[in-house]
């Protein structure tokens, strides 16, 4: 049954595309990401992965070369950081309009300027609205599963999309833990192969991409926007699956922790959530009702389970590691979404968001501590003190 | 979920069987985005071929009766008319016609 390896998150990640046997592989440097490629490379060097390894010359290249590759039929990788995910945005809408489910990796970066080679989440969520799946590892384990998880659910036939598989930068992407590596045989048991279902072929021609009128745009936009709600259900049952061969049971969206009996919750995505449930932990033991809930989907957004899980609680609080600079609430886009899906209900928690962890700054047990403090005070006060809080600036 | 109406729907992802019956993609007739039509005169067309050359649409028709214009697909960019050495090719503003108002009833 497999085998357990210190990896970190791109490390992870690359031994589960070993595992999937991707056939088409394009690159560009960059950092945090660029070291999934250096062990890619090597693999395909010695022998261990049989596939083509195009150096492109630029990420818009590298996406446009990955989009050729799956429309003929190619299980294909990509994968870029910060600038490099935002250069390459032209290509997102064709690929997921042209249903090709090409998995691409984010290690996130933050956007220049400057050239702050920390993590933020913007550079991944401001291709949101592109049709492609999304979400965020916690761990290099969930790296690893991820990566053969988005892969089975994007070639799902009753699918047909690329993925954004993120991980954060160096919190994921670079900080070894260790991560079990399963057999072969049951990657091979969880992902059939990649059957495309219109190949590019010379002895049966398609046409893919053709121009169209304003008439007909609409109708194929009301299409892939049900392949989202299809991509709900479906979600559920891979994961299950997942859970079934390789013995680790994820929740399908969204993950509560110590949230019995909380009065609050941190709402997060990704690396950071690591620290946050040692900072629960230390929390609870003097007593602080507080709980976690941390998203694995932000493509598609599950809004019954968020609606479901967070009306539970009084209040919380949105950490963010992003931002959209003018935004209602002038917070971050995590807090959009998440307001959106209460917006419904017949409880509402108070909401506000937490800009930490921006520029890459690790979020401290202290900052945790300092937000905690922050939410228990409008949990019993029942008024929302702030909509955004800088943490580290604010009072 | 969202109904698409049968006679909206479009193909799978909008991929289209290739190559198009003719060449022409029934669902992509694009000659109505022409203001003005290009008209040829066969009389004094000298069947040189410079129009059949420079035409980026591939719409000048060679055929036993000479040469016409595929209407279809001539955006009528007017390139044809200014290389033609015996002019016998003019353009006229659509509206003049009884069927050549399709733009004004659709903007594209």
């Amino acid at each position: 049954m497999g085998k357990k390896i210190f990896a970190t998150g791109l490390g992870g990640a690359a031994q589960a595309l070993r595992q999937a046997d991707v056939d088409v592989i394009t690159s560009y440097p960059i950092r945090p990401y660029t070291a999934v490629m250096m062990d890619l490379a090597r693999m395909v060097a010695n022998g261990e992965l049989d596939a083509e390894f195009v150096h492109a010359e630029g990420e818009h290249a590298q996406l446009s070369i990955v989009h050729g590759a799956s429309a003929a039929g190619a299980r294909t990788f990509t994968g870029s950081s910060g600038v490099g995910v935002t250069y390459a945005f032209e290509t997102y809408s064709p690929i997921a309009g042209g249903r090709c489910p090409v998995q691409m990796l984010i290690a996130d970066r933050t956007l220049d300027p400057p050239g702050d080679f920390g993590q933020e989440h913007t550079d991944a969520l401001s291709c949101r609205d592109q049709g492609w799946l999304m979400g965020w590892a916690e761990t290099p384990q969930e790296a690893y599963d991820n990566t053969l998880m988005f892969y089975r659910i994007g070639e799902d036939p009753r699918i047909m999309l690329p993925q954004f598989n993120c991980q954060d930068g160096y919190f994921v992407s670079h900080i070894p833990m260790m991560t079990e590596i399963a057999d072969d045989s049951q990657v091979k048991e969880f992902l059939p192969p990649y059957k495309p279902s219109h190949p590019l072929d010379p002895r049966k021609p398609v046409g893919h991409g053709p121009q169209i009128f304003p008439d007909q745009g609409p109708a194929l936009e009301a299409a892939r926007a049900t392949i989202f709600e299809t991509a709900i259900p479906v979600i559920r049952e891979v994961v299950n699956d997942f859970g079934k061969i390789f013995g680790r049971k994820y929740p399908p969206f969204v993950e509560e922790y110590m949230t019995d009996d909380a009065d609050f919750v941190f709402f997060i995505s990704g690396a950071h959530s690591h620290t946050c449930r040692f900072a629960i932990k230390h929390l609870r033991e003097r007593g602080v009702k507080v709980g976690l809930v941390r998203i694995r989907f932000i493509r598609p957004w599950p809004t019954e389970d968020v609606m479901k899980s967070l009306s539970k609680f009084k209040a919380v609080g949105v950490i963010e590691t992003n931002n959209s600079f003018g935004c209602a609430m002038g917070g971050g886009i995590l807090a959009l979404e998440v307001r959106t899906s209460l917006y419904d209900s017949p409880k509402k928690p108070l909401i506000t968001s937490f800009m930490a962890g921006m520029g890459g700054e690790p979020i401290t047990l202290k900052e945790f501590y300092w937000m905690a403090e922050k939410l228990a005070k409008m949990a019993t006060s029942g008024k929302l003190e702030k909509q955004v809080f800088w943490v580290g600036f604010d009072e | 979920m969202v109904r698409i109406p049968k006679e909206r729907e479009l193909p799978w992802a909008g991929i289209v069987p290739a190559p198009a019956p003719n060449g022409e993609q029934p669902a992509m007739i694009t000659g109505n985005w022409r203001t003005l039509r290009t008209i040829l005169d066969k009389e004094t067309c000298t069947q040189c071929r410079e129009c059949w050359t420079v035409c980026p649409d591939a719409c000048i028709i060679e055929s036993d009766e000479g040469f016409s214009v595929n209407l279809k697909y001539c955006k009528g960019c007017g390139l044809c008319m200014s290389v033609c050495p015996s002019g016998s090719i003019s353009r006229v503003p659509e509206i003049e016609f009884e069927d050549g108002v399709v733009r004004l009833e659709k903007p594209f």
